[in-house]
């Protein structure tokens, strides 16, 4: 078993993960950045160690600072989470390098499924179907002109590197390749130190349907089923639910098999999930793997009966899978919606600052993992995801309520948050249909804008603030008068020596 | 005692009056008994007429976050003098032509030059927060006339990035 590991992220992923390692009895160290001093995963985790300011560049994407710090921790492992360096290939090598366990897969397989083009080749000849487009990195501009020609209008742009929607963009246009290509090789310098971005044939509406895979280190394969994403804005899923509501048996016993393969053929290890793309007639396309721990794991977890996290520290420790692919079963359904630190009502603007007041959500089957607490600041240099809420009930139906109820009793004050946006995505008639596609937002919401406030609440906020108003008016009457008639102590024992007590 | 508040750039008038244990509140149309308490320093719980309504509450300097079922409010004070609302409708001309910040964060692009023509929705600057760019583009068509921020620069949400200047 692992002796102690070293988190290498922030935020509500850092948290679920020192969550393990406690479950297990496993030491934990947190590493944070001179921003994130008094973030939750800072307080929570055994040890804490600072690795430089803020930018992440400088901080929790600097690989030898990481490195050093987990072997002067003492540390045998690292779990990256996801976003950072989960899926550098580089740092997974430096890694094996240094004898430090990295809790994902191993450094090939990972340079491998990381390389979207060369993955792309090795998927169409072990025949999985891929979606039309480049699979060489263009070498100038007029390459990329004349395969986007090729490939037809709309094209996809995608980090070579890639996920999470960083350094993606549509372009329909042929004049606008350009700028498109440049502020997504922007984006993808920035968000993972590598510039090179593919095109791709932009298959419009699609879903975003993908599977759970677990392989242990000695050739043992499973799926856990899939998980819908096809809700998204800027290419970046926001709900996700299993089971999908368009997979049959058969259908999806076939993509869980694909998965396999996928994963089989690109000699990958630990968890990791195989993404597909679902057009309206039902043909599937391998889209990519995704090399870590997902963001919207929980949705398998609560369906399945697995903890990932577990089965990731108990692969890397080297032991072998605990089950068989018959004996793992889907259960209920499970909804998880992302709660982002944006402004629906602003096109998804970040929204950074102070939270004033945290209020989880509580409730049968409701599962809340966050990041963030009554009076901690959301810093602008970070991704603005802020926490998950989940829910697993019997049906979709039961599935759908429940998420409504758990997002009306969830409230964070002080920065925007896209909780009551997600409410309205979840109540609307065409998600309770299951009609999600990519388009979604797109389609039903304009500009994503939230349902205007009503009367009532408006009036109940007045007097509120009205009440507030008065008592601190009577407060303060309070307080001179009592000023003028007591003899206050605090006035009066005015040293208060530092370290007296020694 | 007689309340203004600003919600969304709109005045409302409120009064309220201590009566005993309840409160007696007048929004200007109806007037009505209301039992209103703090449960904890941010949860407001008000009773009117049979039904409850739970608020959460918090305060910020001059700022006061409230949410209701869901929904979020924030309610401030008007300006002193109260003649604060007039002003700012008067300067929403000018303030088109001041292209600012939309949130924290950091500058990476300046796509214009001063003195430089620019048509409506071309993009003037990229500012990131969050790992994502936002691009600003320009609402109206004319030329830059002052450019106050440069590529690298930390910027405040409503700091002004540049100024516009209409095509005659």
């Amino acid at each position: 078993m692992l002796k102690k590991i070293l988190i290498a992220n922030r935020g509500e992923i850092a948290v679920r993960i020192i969550k393990a390692c406690q479950e297990m009895g496993i030491p934990s160290v947190a590493v944070y950045s001179e921003a994130d001093r008094d973030s939750l995963h800072v307080q929570l985790a055994d040890e804490a160690m600072c690795i430089g300011p803020a930018p992440a560049i400088e901080s929790y994407l600097d690989m030898d600072r990481i490195i050093k710090t987990a072997q002067e921790a003492g540390a045998d492992s690292i779990h990256p989470g996801y976003g950072f360096l989960a899926e550098n290939a580089e740092f997974a090598r430096r890694c094996e390098k240094e004898k430090i366990i990295f809790i994902g897969p191993n450094s090939k397989a990972l340079a491998l499924v990381g390389d979207k083009v060369r993955s792309r080749q090795t998927m169409e000849r072990a025949g999985v179907p891929i979606i039309p487009g480049m699979k060489v990195i263009a070498k100038d501009f007029a390459e990329f002109e004349s395969e986007a020609e090729k490939i037809g209008y709309p094209v996809m742009i995608k980090a070579s590197a890639g996920g999470g929607g960083k350094g993606m963009r549509v372009v329909y246009d042929p004049k606008e390749l350009k700028s498109s290509l440049e502020a997504g090789m922007r984006e993808a310098k920035s968000a993972f130190g590598d510039e090179s971005v593919y095109l791709e044939k932009f298959i419009e509406e699609p879903r975003h349907v993908e599977f759970q895979a677990l392989a242990d280190n000695y050739g043992n394969i499973v799926h856990l089923f899939e998980r819908e994403c096809s809700i998204q804005r800027r290419h970046q899923k926001i709900v996700e639910e299993t089971p999908s509501q368009v997979l049959n048996p058969e259908l999806r016993a076939r993509m869980g098999e694909t998965a396999k393969k996928v994963i089989k053929v690109s000699g990958y290890n630990n968890a990791g999930t195989v993404e597909f793309l679902l057009d309206k007639d039902k043909k599937f396309y391998f889209l990519e793997v995704n090399a870590r721990l997902q963001v919207e794991h929980p949705v398998t977890e609560m369906t399945t009966g697995t903890d990932l996290v577990h089965q990731q520290i108990l692969i890397a420790s080297g032991e072998k899978l605990p089950f068989k692919q018959e004996e793992i079963l889907q259960r209920g359904h499970s909804i998880e919606c992302r709660i982002y630190a944006e402004d629906p009502n602003q096109d998804f603007l970040p929204s950074s600052g102070k939270v004033l007041f945290l209020k989880d959500p509580v409730g049968p089957g409701v599962r809340h993992d966050c990041g963030i607490y009554s009076g901690c600041e959301v810093p602008i240099y970070y991704d603005p995801i802020l926490a998950k809420v989940i829910v697993w009930a019997e049906s979709r139906e039961v599935a759908c309520l429940r998420m409504i109820n758990a997002l009306d009793d969830y409230v964070v004050l002080g920065i925007k948050t896209t909780i009551n946006f997600l409410k309205e995505i979840i109540s609307h008639p065409q998600f309770k249909a299951g009609n999600t596609t990519t388009s979604f937002i797109k389609m039903y919401f304009d500009e994503g804008e939230e349902k205007k406030k009503t009367d009532e609440n408006l009036k109940l906020a007045l007097i509120a603030s009205a009440f507030d108003s008065l008592n601190k008016t009577q407060v303060r009457r309070t307080v001179e008068a009592a000023e003028k008639e007591v003899f206050s102590p605090w006035l009066t024992l005015g040293k208060w020596k530092l370290g007296g007590r020694k | 005692m007689e309340f203004e508040f600003l919600i969304d750039n709109a005045l409302h008038k409120i009064s309220i009056e201590k009566k005993e244990n309840t409160f007696i509140v007048s929004d200007g149309e109806k007037t009505y008994e209301a039992d209103i308490r703090f449960i904890s320093p941010n949860i407001i719980s008000i009773i009117i007429e049979g039904r409850s309504y739970r608020v959460y509450f918090a305060r910020d300097r001059e700022k006061r976050f409230l949410s209701l079922e869901g929904q979020q409010f924030i309610v401030q004070e008007p300006p002193e003098g109260g003649e604060g609302l007039q002003k700012d409708e008067a300067r929403s001309g000018e303030d088109e032509l001041m292209v600012k910040a939309p949130m924290p964060g950091k500058v990476i692009k300046i796509d214009v030059s001063e003195k430089e023509e620019v048509r409506k929705n071309q993009t003037l600057a990229v500012v990131e927060a969050m790992k994502m760019e936002n691009e600003i583009k320009s609402t109206i068509e004319g030329y830059v006339k002052k450019i106050f921020v440069s590529a690298g620069d930390l910027v405040d949400s409503e700091k002004p990035l540049m100024e516009l200047e209409i095509k005659e």
